[in-house]
């Protein structure tokens, strides 16, 4: 195996001045990129930080969230990149679980600095956009690039080198622990299949600190490649005009992403010829947005993509000349990987037949941090149980059909409907509530609350998302908020999510 | 109402769900931190299309024109002539 930092390092020494990434105006090439790193390794090391330790991250996409990932690496500590749009009931619960010893943000980041100060101990800060930083427990970004650079050391492949939250609740956090090997695995076959090379660059709105966003980091820096960082989607149109003139050769997104792309920017208008492939995960993307895609883009491969954070980014891909014959279809097993169907007890089932995806290989994460029962719960025989359902057929080809859990999708995110009943349950004039997925064209789902007043109040929609924007990221907050007098449930108390989904008859909604 | 007020009681009422003017300050991001968002943004250049009777072109939906408060109302009187 070798370290994702040290094929970087390799990188920068044959080639100093190959660009790796641009944001706005600014350009880094391979060899600044990691003297940053090395630097930021060297502070890391002065300040303590050891082999091992949990270096926590609550940066939006930026140059300098890469040089602190890397930079981490070198010094040997593991990256826990949180979700930056999260707020601070959340990010305190993550720090004080993951055990951050330093924690990198932004200064006007003041969620960051007030869970910081929650725990205890709490973490060394190193502020963005700060020179040097006047108190104690918090170092400037400057000055911490200030240090002498460190060598990075042979990294064991078994180290562990990330944990990455994912959707889960306050109460319970869910780190999946990935190995310097399992991130080594997965970009060696992520960079195969998608055959990139030094002569590829690609526009990047994922943020690091998902795993599709960080496979596209990692992949593209792993090879030479140059990555242009775009903050968001706010202006589609500006996206298309980074791509037109930086020539890329790739973009990635979610389906959401392309589908506005496709419904708010002229794509024919624009110079597109260097664009080469375009991938697509977190989620399933309808046949019928696909064909749109390749129709506005008949010169550009299109990667359909599934995996699992749990397996550190990658499980299938499909090939871009099988989309004709194998509509809706994830694809097959990435080099190394095995994908396979089971019934509710793990025993394979034929192709054809609707069950559980399992998956093995070699960035399958080794468990949840600390948490023993998630993990053994997931992890079974040495294989990985997704939650997610599904059928290969014949050939090997994957066709999802949902997962088990309740979880909702929208846009890029996943959100567990237990987290934002959590927040919106904090509202004493609220009795009950339960949060579900509903349709939406754009974004797959939105989020819709459902809500029982307590008796006597009466809250208004507005009282509920004002309080859920304080409370959660912004991506969370109900788009529709429904009152009524009782939840439908089974006749064990569990409410039936399902019936929830359905359009009522009087509903605010906004 | 000034422009600047017409604008704060928008975005105040439609993406934050409140009336407490302390909510927001006149410089804050409304796009970093993530107030205004791909469907926002929509509903924000419908309000000053409709408000204002104009149209705003592509090339002016850019973050320089509409991250903050400031901005808007600055990108406003330019195009109003105020």
């Amino acid at each position: 195996m070798i370290a994702l930092a040290d094929r970087v390092a390799a990188i920068a020494l044959a080639e100093p001045q190959r660009i790796a990434l641009v944001q706005g105006a600014q350009r880094i090439d391979y060899g600044s990129f990691v003297d940053a790193a090395r630097r930021f390794a060297g502070c890391l090391h002065a300040a303590g930080c050891r082999p091992g330790d949990r270096v926590a991250l609550i940066v939006p996409n930026r140059i300098e969230a890469a040089i602190a990932w890397y930079g981490a690496w070198i010094a040997g500590a593991a990256v826990v990149p949180l979700n930056a749009q999260a707020r601070a009931r959340d990010f305190a619960p993550w720090l004080r679980h993951a055990g951050a010893r330093v924690l990198v943000h932004e200064a006007a980041g003041r969620d960051a600095i007030a869970a910081a100060a929650e725990c205890d101990p709490p973490p060394l800060r190193v502020v963005l956009d700060e020179a040097s930083a006047g108190s104690g427990d918090a170092i400037g970004w400057a000055q911490a690039l200030s240090a002498a650079p460190l060598e990075s050391e042979p990294l064991d492949p078994s180290a562990l080198a990330a944990i990455l939250y994912t959707s889960g609740t306050t109460g319970a956090p869910k780190g999946v622990m990935l190995s310097q090997a399992n991130f080594a695995a997965n970009v060696e076959a992520i960079v195969a299949y998608l055959a990139l090379t030094g002569e590829d660059s690609i526009v990047s709105i994922l943020p690091f600190y998902y795993s599709y966003g960080a496979s596209v980091l990692h992949t593209h820096l792993a090879v030479g490649a140059r990555l242009v960082i775009e903050p968001n989607l706010v202006f589609p149109h500006l996206i298309v005009e980074t791509l037109a003139r930086e020539r890329a050769s790739g973009f990635s997104g979610v389906p959401s992403t392309y589908a506005l792309l496709l419904d708010r920017v002229p794509l024919a208008d624009y110079d597109l010829g260097a664009l080469r492939y375009l991938t697509q995960a977190g989620g399933a993307m309808a046949p019928a947005l696909a064909a749109r895609l390749r129709a506005a883009l008949p010169g550009t491969a299109l990667y359909v993509m599934y995996g699992q954070t749990e397996a550190t980014a990658r499980l299938t891909y499909l090939p871009p000349d099988r989309l004709d014959d194998k509509p809706g279809s994830a694809g097959v097993a990435i080099p190394g990987v095995r994908i396979a169907i089971r019934d509710e007890a793990g025993r394979d089932l034929p192709p054809g037949a609707d069950g559980e995806v399992w998956a093995q290989g070699p960035g399958v994460m080794s468990g949840y941090w600390n948490d023993p029962e998630a993990s053994a719960a997931v992890l079974q025989d040495g294989w990985l149980r997704t939650g997610d359902l599904g059928r290969l057929d014949e050939d090997g080809f994957l066709f999802l059909a949902g997962r088990r859990s309740d979880m909702i999708k929208t846009g890029a995110h996943r959100v567990h409907p237990l987290d934002v009943e959590e927040a919106i349950a904090e509202l004493a004039e609220v009795a009950e509530v339960a949060v579900v997925g509903i349709d939406d064209a754009t974004l797959g789902q939105a989020i819709k609350a459902v809500i029982v007043p307590a008796a006597g109040a009466a809250p208004d929609a507005d009282r509920v998302k004002a309080h859920c924007r304080a409370r959660l990221a912004a991506y969370k907050i109900p788009k529709q908020v429904e009152f009524v007098a009782a939840l439908p449930k089974t006749a064990s108390g569990k409410i039936r999510r399902a019936l929830l989904i359905e359009p009522a008859a009087a509903q605010e909604a906004s | 109402m000034d422009h600047r007020q017409q604008v704060r009681q928008f975005v105040l009422k439609n993406f934050l769900f409140t009336d407490d003017a302390n909510a927001l300050a006149d410089g804050d991001s409304l796009i970093g931190t993530g107030i205004v968002d791909s469907t926002g943004i929509l509903e924000l250049i419908g309000f000053l299309e409709e408000t204002h009777g104009i149209r705003i072109a592509p090339e002016e939906m850019v973050p320089a024109n509409f991250d903050s408060i400031d901005a808007i109302s600055a990108f406003l009187a330019r195009r109003l002539g105020a």
